[in-house]
C-alpha cells in the first residue's frame, strides 16, 4: 500500500511490472533507468544469476516531481516470470499500488501471456485485491520485431485475448528501442495517483 | 518460399528466440528444421547440415538443463537486501517488533539465509518474538538441507537458557515436522533427533527411589495445566515407563517426545518428591493384549531437595 507522509507532503507508491518470463520487464526498467535520468532517484538494483534471468526482482526508485504540492515517489519493481518463482512473485506484489502487465507479442508466447495474467489474477485474489479495481495497464511489447518479419500476434487479437474483460488502457511498445516505455509509465502513474486520491482523499483541497 | 529460404527464415527465428532466452521455443523450431531437411531430397551437403542442426539442438538441451537445475540463491549486496526487507516491512513504528520479524523473514524467503539467521538471532532477545525467531532460524537451516545444523542449534538452546521449557517443546515439535516435510528424515531419523536432543539428567541412577506413580500437569492442548496421574510399570534408574491405554486419547495426543514436565510429583512407597521430567519416548504397542496402547517414557531430569 502506498505510504502517505502528509507531514512531508510526500506520497510513495509501488508499481510492479508483471508478465511472463522474457517478455521485457527488465528491459522496460533498464530503458527508464537510462533515459529518464532526471526522475531516477537512485540506483537500479537487479538480482540475477546466470546471464540475464531475473532471479528475484529488479528495483528502481523514481521521483516524479510535485503533484498538487505533494512529492510523488514511485518504486518500480519487476517480478521473475518463471513458473518456479511463484513465492517471489507473491512477495514482490505485497502492497502493490499499480501494475504494468508486460505481454510478449511473439506468437510463440501467446499462451504464456494468458497463463501469467491468470497467475496475476490469482495472486491478487489471495491478497483480496480485485484485478478490475487495481490500477492496471497492459503493454504489448516487442512490436519492433514485426518489421523484421518475425511472427507476432496482431494487436487486435492480443487485445481480444487479454483485455476483453479487463478493458484497461493498453499500449504497444518496444522496450528495446524505448518506444512506448515512457508512455506506459506515465499511464500507470496517472491511474495510480487517481486511485490513491480516491482511496485516501489525498490531495484534496488542503485548506479545509 | 523455396526450401532454402524457408529454412533460412526458420533458423533466423530460432536464433532470435535463443538470444531472447526463449530456449524451448528455439528448440521447437530447430526440431522442425531437422524434420524438414530429413524429409527433403537433394539437399546439398545434407549430412553436414543435419549434423550442424543436431549440434544446435544438443546445446539448447544443455542450456535448458542448466537453467532448470536451480542453483542456490546467490548472496546479494547489502543494498539489495535492504530492498528485500523494506519491500515487505514498510516502516511502521508501532509494529516495530513484528516488522523486524517480517523483514528478516523476507531475507530468508529470498534465500539470504546467513543474514536472516543473524537477524532472527537478535530477535531471540524479545520475548514476544522468541519462538517465531527460533523456528525461523531452524527453517533457514532446513531450507539449505542442513538438518544437522538445525539440530545442533536446537541442542544448543536446550542446554542454555535462551528459551524456556515450554518454548523449547514447541520449537522442537516444529523442527521434527519441518525435517519430515523436507524429506530429510531419511538422513536424520526421528531416533537420531530424539537421541541427539535428549537433555542430560542431573541425577544419578542410584539416588533415585523406586517410583510407583507420577503426577504432572499437561504441558499443552485443551487440558493444558490440568493434572494427570500415571502408574509406573517399569523403572530403570531415572527412566520411568508408563502404560497409557488407547482410550486416553487426549493424553496420548498432547504428550509428545521432547515435552518438558516441570513440577512433577513422584510417589514412592517411602517418600514423595518433586522434580522436572522430560518425555523421552512414546511408542504405540503393536502386538499382544495391550495392542494399541502407548508406552510412555519419562526421564527424570532433576529432583528438588
Ligand atoms: N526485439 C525486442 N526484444 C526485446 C524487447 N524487450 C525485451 N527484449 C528482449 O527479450 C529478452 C528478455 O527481456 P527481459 O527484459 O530480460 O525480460 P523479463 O524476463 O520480462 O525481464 C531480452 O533478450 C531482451 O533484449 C523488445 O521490445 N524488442
Ligand atoms: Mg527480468
Amino acid at each position: 500500500m502506498a505510504i502517505l507522509n502528509l507531514k512531508n507532503n510526500e506520497i510513495q507508491c509501488k508499481i510492479v511490472y508483471y508478465g511472463p518470463g522474457r517478455s521485457g520487464k527488465t528491459t522496460n526498467l533498464e530503458f527508464i533507468h537510462k533515459h529518464f535520468t532526471k526522475q531516477v532517484a537512485g540506483k537500479m538494483i537487479s538480482i540475477d544469476t546466470h546471464g540475464d534471468r531475473t532471479l528475484f526482482f529488479d528495483f528502481l526508485p523514481m521521483g516524479l516531481g510535485k503533484i498538487k504540492g505533494c512529492d510523488v515517489k514511485a518504486q518500480l519493481y519487476t517480478v521473475p516470470g518463471q513458473v518456479q518463482y511463484r513465492a517471489t512473485r507473491e512477495l514482490v506484489l505485497k502492497g502493490v499500488d499499480g501494475i504494468v502487465f508486460v505481454a510478449d507479442s511473439l506468437k510463440v508466447r501467446r499462451e504464456k501471456n494468458m497463463m501469467s495474467l491468470k497467475d496475476l489474477h490469482e495472486n491478487l485474489k489471495k491478497m483480496s485485491i480485485d484485478i478490475r479495481r487495481i490500477p492496471l495497464v497492459l503493454q504489448y511489447n516487442k512490436r519492433d520485431l514485426e518489421k523484421q518479419g518475425f511472427p507476432l500476434m496482431p494487436l487486435e487479437k492480443m487485445e481480444h485475448e487479454l483485455n476483453r474483460q479487463l478493458k484497461v488502457p493498453s499500449l504497444s511498445a518496444s522496450a528495446l528501442t524505448g518506444a512506448g516505455v515512457g508512455k506506459t509509465l506515465s499511464q500507470i502513474m496517472k491511474l495510480t495517483l487517481k486511485y490513491l486520491q480516491k482511496e485516501f482523499h489525498w490531495a484534496q483541497d488542503n485548506s479545509s | 518460399m523455396n526450401f532454402g529460404e524457408k529454412v533460412k527464415c526458420l533458423i533466423k527465428e530460432a536464433e532470435l528466440y535463443k538470444t531472447q532466452g526463449l530456449l524451448n521455443e528455439s528448440l521447437d523450431i530447430y526440431k522442425n528444421v531437422e524434420v524438414l531437411i530429413e524429409a527433403t531430397q537433394n539437399v546439398k551437403n545434407k549430412d553436414r547440415f543435419l549434423a550442424k542442426i543436431a549440434h544446435k539442438i544438443d546445446s539448447l538441451y544443455k542450456q535448458i538443463e542448466t537453467e532448470l537445475s536451480a542453483p542456490k540463491p546467490p548472496r546479494v549486496s547489502e543494498e539489495a537486501q535492504s530492498v528485500m526487507k523494506e519491500m515487505v516491512a514498510p516502516d511502521e513504528p508501532e509494529a516495530k517488533g513484528s516488522a523486524s520479524l517480517a523483514s528478516a523473514l523476507a531475507l530468508a524467503k529470498f534465500g539470504q539465509f546467513d543474514q536472516a539467521i543473524e537477524e532472527f538471532t537478535q530477535l531471540l532477545a524479545t520475548e514476544s518474538l522468541r519462538t517465531d525467531a527460533a523456528k525461523n532460524i531452524l527453517w533457514c537451516w532446513v531450507q539449505q538441507d542442513e538438518a544437522e545444523k538445525a539440530l545442533g542449534r536446537l541442542k544448543q538452546w536446550m542446554s542454555g537458557d535462551v528459551l524456556t521449557f515450554d518454548e523449547l517443546s514447541g520449537v522442537r515439535v516444529y523442527l521434527e515436522d519441518l525435517i519430515r516435510q523436507a524429506g530429510l528424515d531419511t538422513r536424520v531419523s526421528k531416533d537420531k533427533i530424539h537421541k541427539d536432543l535428549e537433555p542430560e539428567s542431573e541425577v544419578d541412577d542410584e539416588d533415585i527411589l523406586d517410583v510407583d506413580s507420577i503426577r504432572f500437569e499437561m504441558p499443552r492442548g485443551e487440558r493444558k495445566g490440568e493434572t494427570a496421574e500415571l502408574e509406573v510399570s517399569f523403572q530403570a534408574g531415572k527412566y520411568l515407563k508408563m502404560l497409557v491405554p488407547k482410550k486416553d486419547k487426549r493424553l496420548i495426543a498432547d504428550l509428545n517426545i521432547g515435552d518438558y514436565l516441570s513440577g512433577m510429583t513422584f510417589f514412592s512407597p517411602v517418600a514423595i518428591f518433586s522434580g522436572n521430567g522430560y518425555v523421552s519416548s512414546k511408542v504405540v504397542i503393536n502386538a499382544g493384549p495391550k495392542k494399541g496402547d502407548y508406552s510412555l517414557e519419562i526421564k527424570i531430569l532433576n529432583i528438588q531437595k
